[in-house]
C-alpha cells in the first residue's frame, strides 16, 4: 500500500491489466476510508477522465415526488461507485423534449405510457427507429451482438421484437417472454416498478365510475351525472393540455386522454377481465372482419367531424397515410410521426372501398394489427391544408422529422370527431370542453355517451390540494393518477371515493445508448444493480407499485413455466438483483462489478 | 380556497400592522399622517407611480415570461446543486413541527407584514426621503430579478430533496398555501430570492432609520433573517439564491440612495416654468437693455 510517490511515472507500462483493476479496486476501499493512498497512481491521471452522469427527471415537490426520489436513490448510488453524478431538473415538456426530440440526454427518469399489449416494446426499441425523433426508440437502441449467455429462437433482438408481432396464442407468449429475457439481460432502459393507478372521486354529484378506465374515453362517458348536474369538474396538474392539443405532439401528453376525448379511433380500449382475448371494442368503426391478413372495416355512417365536415372512410385512410408520413410525400423522405410509429408500422396498406368501408392488410397478427385501430382519426381536408401551406414554392422541401411544425404547433382549436369539442381554455389554468351533441353516441343505448354538457379540465397545483378540494367538493374527480404520499389525506367520511384502474405505465431509468458508457450492456446492467426497486416500491410508492424486471403486465411475464426462465419479482429483480439490502448499497461489491469493466482513479473515482 | 387564504393573510397582517404601527410609529405621527398625506403623496407620486408600473410588469410577466425564458433561459438547477451540494440540509437539523409553524408563518404573514410595515412608517415621517428611496428600491428588486428569471431557469431544492424535506415541505403542511404562490409567482423563478432581497433591503433601511424607530430595528431584523432561513428551511431556495438576494438588496439599496432627488420631476417642473415666465417676460415687456 505504501509505494513511494516517485512511481507513478514509470508506472503503466508493464503492468497487466488485472493488477491495475486489483490495485484500483484495493485503493478505493483506502479511499473511501479516508486514508492517503499512492498505489492508483499506476492509473495516469492524465490519460482518462472522471465519469460524469447527468440524470434528467422532473422537479420532485411541484411535477413527480416519486420519479424525483427514483433519480435520487440512483444519484446517491452511482456516487457511492465512484460516477459524478447529478440531478438535471425540467418541466414535463422540456424533459420529453430532451430526450424523444433533441436526444441530448445520459440517462432520464420517466413515465413511459406503454400499453396493455407488450408489442409497444416494438416502436420503444426497434432498431429501425434509432434515427428518428419521437416516442421511437428514445434509447437509440440498436441490435447488439450478443455474448450468448443464453440461447435464443432468433438470431437477434430486432428480430425477437418482429416474431411476437406474428405468431398468436402459446407461440407468442414464448415469443414474449424470449423478447423481455433478450431485454432483461440488455438492459435498455432500467424498469423500476408499475405504480397503482388510484383516482379520488367524487360520488354525490356522479356515480358510475368504475365502468370505464379513467385514462381513456371510456371512463368519461356514460357516468350518471345527479340531477341539475351540468358539469364534470376534473382536475389536472399537468398543465400541458391547456397549451398544447396537438394529437401528433411527442412532447404535450405521455398518454392521450385528452385526445381520445377530442378524437374517434376506429376501436376503444376497454377494461375486461384477463382472461378475455382483446381490449378493443368497435368505437368509429361500426365492426370489422379478418380474413387471413386482411381486415375489412366497415365505418359508423352519418358521423362528422366537429366542424361539420363528414367522416368518411377517405379521413381514416388519409389518417393512417399522414401517420406514416406528414409530408405526404411532398419531400424526398418520408417523415413519420414522432407518436403511433409503432401502431402505423402494423398497417401494410389501407385503401376506402368507399364512403364506409375500408381494407387494411397488414403483415403482423390480428392481435397486434388491432392496436393501429387505436390512433386518432384526423379530418383529411384541415390537415392537408395545414401541409400546404407549409410547401413552400418551387424550393427542396424537407421538414426535419419530429419536430417540425406541423407536429409541434398547439393545434387549438382542435377540430376531432370525439364526443367533446373545444370550447375555451386558458394556458396553465382550466381548459372547457362541451358535449358533441353530434356524436355517434349521444343518443344510443350500446355504446355510453357523454352524459353532461360540459367537461371542465382545471389545473390544480399538486395531489394534495386536489385531494382536499375534491373531498371539500370543490371538484368531482382527478384526471391524474394520485401520487402515494398524500394518499393518507383521503378520508372515509367525506363522499369520496379511491378508485383504482388497471395500470400499465411504468417508471423507467432510460439510457442514451448511443453514448460511453452507456453504449455498454455491461455497464446498463451494473447500473441496474444500484436500484433496489423493492426498496423504492415500499418506501416511495408505500407499496403501491409493483416492482418489476419486464415492463409488461403479470400476464404477460413469464413464469416458471416458461421455457425460458422466470422472470416474476419474487423479493428480488431475477436478472439484476439490488447489490444490498433495505436501499443501502453494499459500496464494495459494487464498486468491484464496476471494476471489472473500468478503472478507477486514486480518489475513487470512476474512470471512463 | 385562494379567497379563504387571501383573507386569512389579509387578516393577520391588519393585525401585526395595527399592533405595529401604534408601538412603532406613536400616534402623533399617524394622525400627522392623516393630516398630510395628499401632499406627501404628491411628492412621492413619481416613485409610487414606479413600484406599481413595475408591479403590473411583473404580473404580466407572469404569463409572458415563460415562453421568453424558453427562448432565452439557460437551465441552471444542476449547476446550483453542483456547486452547494447538500447544503440546505443542514436546516433539518432544527426541525421540527414547532420550527414548521414558525418558519412558514415567517414565510407568509411574517413576510407580507415586513414588506408593507415600512411603507406606511415611513410615509408617516415628515420627511418623504426615505419613503422614496423605499419605493425605488422594491421596484429595483423587482424589476432585476424578473430579469433574472427570465434569464435563469432553476429549479429550488424541494424538487430535487424530496424524501429529505418531506417534514417541512411548506406545500405538505399546508397545501393550501400553494394556491397562494402559484398566483403570484413560477416555480422557476428561484434565483435570485426575492424574499431575501427584499427582507434584506427593508432591514437595512431599518438600520438607517434606526434613530427615527428605535423598535423597528430589531424586529425587522430578527424577522428578516427568519424569512431567509425560513427560504432554505422550507425547500424553496438554494443557499445561492439567498446569497444573490443579499447581493441584490445591497445593489438596490445604494442605487436608491444614489437615484432619489436625483432628478426632481417638480423641480423640472418649476425650471420649465420660470423658462416660460422669463419667455413671456420678454414678450410683453420688451426690455431696454436687450440688443
Amino acid at each position: 500500500m505504501n509505494s513511494p510517490p516517485d512511481e507513478s511515472d514509470e508506472s503503466t507500462d508493464g503492468i497487466s491489466r488485472r493488477a491495475m483493476l486489483a490495485a484500483g479496486a484495493t485503493g478505493l476501499a483506502i479511499g473511501a476510508s479516508g486514508c492517503i493512498n499512492r498505489v492508483q497512481s499506476v492509473v495516469d491521471p492524465n490519460s482518462s477522465t472522471g465519469m460524469s452522469v447527468s440524470i434528467l427527471t422532473l422537479p420532485g415537490a411541484d411535477g413527480d415526488r416519486e420519479g424525483a426520489q427514483i433519480a435520487r436513490h440512483l444519484e446517491e448510488n452511482l456516487r457511492s461507485v465512484g460516477v459524478n453524478a447529478t440531478i438535471n431538473t425540467r418541466s414535463r415538456s422540456e424533459l420529453l423534449e430532451t430526450v424523444l426530440l433533441e436526444q441530448d440526454f445520459d440517462i432520464y427518469v420517466g413515465r413511459h405510457p406503454a400499453d396493455f399489449n407488450p408489442d409497444f416494446l416494438y416502436e420503444a426499441l426497434h432498431s429501425t427507429y434509432a434515427y428518428e425523433s419521437g416516442w421511437q426508440n428514445p434509447f437509440k437502441f440498436m441490435d447488439p451482438s450478443f455474448d450468448s449467455e443464453v440461447r435464443f429462437t432468433d438470431p437477434s433482438f430486432d428480430g425477437a421484437l418482429e416474431r411476437q408481432r406474428t405468431v398468436e396464442g402459446a407461440e407468442r407468449e414464448e415469443a414474449i417472454a424470449e423478447l423481455l429475457w433478450r431485454f432483461a439481460l440488455e438492459q435498455p432502459f432500467i424498469p423500476v416498478c408499475i405504480p397503482n393507478e388510484y383516482r379520488l372521486v367524487q360520488t354525490d354529484r356522479f356515480s358510475g365510475w368504475e365502468d370505464g378506465h379513467l385514462a381513456t374515453r371510456l371512463g368519461y362517458l356514460g357516468l350518471e351525472p345527479a340531477a341539475d348536474v351540468e358539469q364534470l369538474h376534473a382536475l389536472i396538474t399537468d398543465a400541458r393540455p391547456t397549451r398544447n392539443l396537438n394529437p401528433l405532439s411527442a412532447t404535450a401528453r405521455e398518454r392521450g386522454t385528452v385526445t381520445d376525448l377530442l378524437y374517434d379511433s376506429l376501436a376503444t380500449y376497454e377494461e375486461t377481465d384477463d382472461d378475455s382475448e382483446s381490449n378493443l371494442r368497435p368505437w368509429l368503426a361500426a365492426d370489422w372482419e379478418w380474413n387471413g391478413s386482411t381486415a375489412t372495416i366497415e365505418l359508423r355512417k352519418d358521423c362528422t367531424f366537429h366542424n361539420g365536415d363528414p367522416l368518411t372512410a377517405q379521413d381514416v385512410e388519409f389518417t393512417y397515410r399522414f401517420l406514416a408520413d406528414t409530408t405526404l410525400g411532398r419531400a424526398p423522405e418520408a417523415s413519420p410521426a414522432p407518436r403511433y410509429r409503432g401502431q402505423v408500422a402494423a398497417v401494410d396498406s389501407i385503401t376506402a372501398e368507399d364512403n364506409y368501408h375500408l381494407t387494411i392488410s397488414s403483415s403482423t397478427s390480428p392481435e397486434v394489427a388491432e392496436r393501429a385501430f387505436t390512433v386518432p382519426i384526423l379530418p383529411r381536408r384541415i390537415w392537408t391544408e395545414r401541409v400546404d401551406t407549409r410547401v413552400t414554392g418551387a424550393d427542396e422541401f424537407s421538414p426535419p422529422q419530429g419536430t417540425w411544425s406541423l407536429v409541434t404547433a398547439n393545434n387549438i382549436p382542435p377540430v376531432g370527431s370525439g364526443p367533446f369539442q373545444f370550447a375555451d381554455r386558458s394556458k396553465g389554468e382550466f381548459l372547457l370542453l362541451e358535449r358533441f351533441e353530434d356524436h355517434f353516441s349521444v343518443g344510443t343505448d350500446d355504446v355510453p355517451e357523454p352524459t353532461v354538457p360540459e367537461l371542465r379540465l382545471e389545473v390544480d397545483p399538486g395531489t394534495a390540494s386536489s385531494i382536499d378540494r375534491i373531498t371539500s367538493g370543490g371538484a368531482d374527480m382527478t384526471t391524474a393518477r394520485l401520487e402515494t404520499y398524500a394518499l393518507g389525506g383521503i378520508s372515509d367520511d367525506d363522499p369520496v371515493e379511491r378508485v383504482e384502474d388497471t395500470s400499465w405505465t411504468f417508471y423507467h431509468i432510460g439510457f442514451n445508448t448511443l453514448k460511453e458508457p452507456f453504449s455498454n450492456p455491461r455497464f446498463r446492467r451494473a447500473v441496474a444493480r444500484l436500484v433496489d426497486k423493492g426498496w423504492i416500491t415500499e418506501t416511495v410508492f408505500n407499496g403501491h407499485a409493483r416492482p418489476v424486471a419486464a415492463p409488461v403486465a403479470e400476464k404477460w411475464t413469464p413464469d416458471s413455466d416458461s421455457e425460458v426462465d422466470s422472470l416474476v419479482w419474487e423479493d428480488k429483480d431475477p436478472v439484476t438483483p439490488f447489490l444490498g439490502t433495505d436501499g443501502e448499497l453494499d459500496v464494495e461489491a459494487a464498486r468491484s462489478l464496476f471494476a471489472e469493466d473500468y478503472e478507477y482513479d486514486n480518489d475513487g473515482n470512476l474512470l471512463r | 380556497m385562494l379567497t379563504q387564504l387571501l383573507l386569512q393573510v389579509v387578516v393577520a397582517v391588519s393585525i401585526l400592522l395595527s399592533v405595529g404601527l401604534a408601538g412603532v410609529v406613536g400616534r402623533d405621527r399617524l394622525s400627522l399622517l392623516r393630516e398630510e398625506w395628499k401632499s406627501r403623496l404628491r411628492t412621492s407620486a413619481p416613485a409610487i407611480a414606479l413600484l406599481l408600473a413595475i408591479l403590473l410588469l411583473n404580473r404580466i410577466m407572469r404569463q409572458q415570461g415563460r415562453s421568453l425564458s424558453q427562448e432565452y433561459g439557460v437551465h441552471m438547477t444542476e449547476v446550483f446543486y453542483t456547486i452547494e451540494g447538500e447544503f440546505v440540509l443542514h436546516f433539518q437539523k432544527i426541525a421540527s413541527p414547532e420550527a414548521n409553524a414558525y418558519f412558514s408563518m415567517s414565510y407568509v404573514y411574517g413576510y407580507v407584514f415586513l414588506l408593507i410595515f415600512p411603507v406606511i412608517a415611513y410615509a408617516a415621517r415628515s420627511k418623504t426621503i426615505d419613503f422614496r428611496r423605499l419605493l425605488i428600491a422594491y421596484s429595483l428588486n423587482y424589476a432585476i430579478g424578473l430579469v433574472f428569471y427570465i434569464l435563469f431557469i432553476a429549479y429550488g431544492p424541494r424538487n430535487v430533496f424530496v424524501e429529505e424535506l418531506t417534514q417541512t415541505m411548506l406545500y405538505d403542511n399546508n397545501p393550501q398555501v400553494q394556491y397562494l404562490t402559484t398566483e403570484v409567482n413560477r416555480n422557476t423563478n428561484v434565483f435570485p430570492s426575492l424574499h431575501t432581497s427584499l427582507s434584506a433591503t427593508v432591514a437595512t433601511f431599518a438600520y438607517q432609520t434606526r434613530s427615527t424607530y428605535p423598535r423597528w430595528f430589531p424586529i425587522a431584523v430578527c424577522l428578516s433573517i427568519s424569512i431567509m432561513i425560513s427560504t432554505m428551511y422550507l425547500g424553496i431556495h438554494w443557499g445561492i439564491d439567498v446569497l444573490a438576494g443579499l447581493a441584490l438588496a445591497g445593489f438596490c439599496v445604494s442605487l436608491s440612495t444614489y437615484l432619489v432627488d436625483r432628478w426632481s420631476l417638480t423641480a423640472i417642473f418649476e425650471q420649465v416654468r420660470e423658462r416660460v415666465h422669463e419667455y413671456r417676460d420678454t414678450v410683453t415687456t420688451p426690455s431696454q437693455e436687450n440688443s
